[in-house]
């Protein structure tokens, strides 16, 4: 037992223990996904490469119990990941969700591929991932009920101290960091943030006494 | 506001992709239609993808160099077009409007045919199989007493209907069992359904038995 070709094993393979892979934050990778979007840059995709492809071959292999199957599914969604990344948008989720839900697709495709049949339903038309034109305006019309929330909310948020309602504004119906409304408003970095955890309890405050 | 959704266990089953495509467009359409549970989705999706992806398998060397110049020396994919979604339908003069979801299986969607009790139907072809229709009931109609050999979802995408169990409005998912039997009808509103069957319709009350044998005309 003890003759293991351990050196072998270390320099052959790349293994991503959990302990080492904790260490990469989900900012990191979002920084990763933008740098590939907009410099192309290979060096940043390499990285994404070696944290995602063991981990999309382990989960394709788990799927379909072939290991070819698993190759081409990594190499799918790692290739959608170098042309796409410009797709990825922190707000919609982690860029481990996005490549997931790549995954998925591929996946899905793939299994229905294997049936031969017409005319087939592709993930793409089920779960819009990679659409470029996709737009949220058409969904709006549906989610009434978010209408009626943000409607209700719009109240409350009148009632909050002026100097909380702007920092809110700006973080919340602008999308700015509290950075830049910290540039911006000219007020240090710490009182953006007190200001928006204020607001938030105040608000908080408001929603559950309502109910 | 809406009542009735998709039991978590759907949810998930929908998120990585293990549903049947026509059952995932019913899902997906209710998603569209429901700000609560494209909340849990998303919540899902984050607890799914994390656990999917947790630990990797060991990766020689060279396959990751090899495949890493593949595919950085590949050539982008064609920009994926699609048919522009459908909006809206029309039905005896009245115009109701499409969630995205389905929207964009659109081209999928058959005539109209006139089925008893002042019911519409028209299929959404989802690889050559018809269990997901939309199905129209004018004020004041009804479906026979029916149950399934199967599942059955039903979702309103608009108006009102009920059955023995309880009144559905807009969005509202309904998803019965095989064991249980019902007879939806609607009262003075009308209302617009998208339904799937995983097996023809069964009859149970009196004349309506007749109709048994050629249920799968009208519903599949
Ligand atoms: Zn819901």
């Amino acid at each position: 037992m003890h003759v293991m070709p351990k050196n072998r094993v270390t320099r052959e393979y790349m293994n991503t223990s959990p302990s080492k892979t904790q260490e990469v934050t989900t900012e990191y990778l979002g920084k990763l996904l933008a740098d590939v979007a907009n410099t192309r840059s290979r060096r940043a995709f390499s990285e994404l490469f070696k944290h995602f492809a063991p981990r999309l071959q382990a989960f394709a292999t788990r799927q379909f119990g072939n290991e070819q199957t698993a190759m081409d599914l990594v190499q799918d969604t790692m290739t959608n990941v170098w042309h796409k990344a410009h797709l990825f948008s922190p707000e919609k989720g982690s860029p481990t969700t996005w490549i997931f839900t790549i995954a998925r697709n591929i996946r899905f495709d793939i299994l229905r591929k294997n049936k031969h049949r017409q005319n087939d339903v592709s993930a793409e038309d089920l779960w819009p991932v990679l659409s470029e034109e996709m737009s949220d305006s058409s969904e709006e019309d549906f989610a009434l009920d978010q209408n009626i929330l943000m409607q209700e909310i719009g109240e409350y948020y009148r009632q909050l101290p002026d100097a909380q309602r702007i920092v809110i504004e700006q973080i919340y119906v602008q999308g700015k960091s509290q950075q830049e409304v910290s540039d911006e408003l000219d007020i240090p970095l710490g009182t953006v943030k007190s200001r928006t955890r204020l607001a938030l309890q105040k608000l908080k405050e408001l929603i559950t006494a309502h109910d | 506001m809406i009542k009735f959704h998709p039991t978590e266990e759907l949810l998930v089953k929908y998120t990585q992709g293990e549903l049947d495509a026509s059952l995932c467009l019913v899902i997906g359409t209710h998603i569209d239609m429901c700000p609560v549970c494209a909340n849990t989705v998303k919540d899902i999706e984050e607890q799914v993808a994390k656990r999917a992806l947790n630990s990797g398998s060991r990766f020689a060397n060279t396959d990751i160099d090899n495949m890493l110049e593949q595919i950085m020396n590949s050539s982008a994919p064609e920009a994926m077009l699609r048919e522009p979604a459908l909006k809206e339908v029309m039905l005896e003069g009245k115009q109701f409007k499409v969630p995205p979801s389905l929207g964009r299986l659109g081209s999928r969607l058959g005539p109209w045919s006139k089925v008893p009790g002042s019911v519409w139907r028209a299929p959404v072809d989802i690889e050559g199989q018809h269990n997901v229709n939309l199905i129209y009931m004018a004020a004041g109609a009804s479906v026979p007493e029916h149950t399934h050999r199967g599942s059955e979802a039903t979702l309103v995408l608009n108006g009102s209907f009920a059955d023995e169990f309880d009144n559905y409005g807009d969005g509202d998912f309904i998803y019965l069992g095989d064991s249980h039997r019902h007879s939806p009808q609607t009262a003075q509103e009308d209302c617009l359904t998208l339904a799937w069957l995983d097996a023809p319709l069964q009859f149970t009350s009196g004349i309506a038995r007749l109709l048994n044998p050629f249920s799968s005309l009208f519903f599949r």
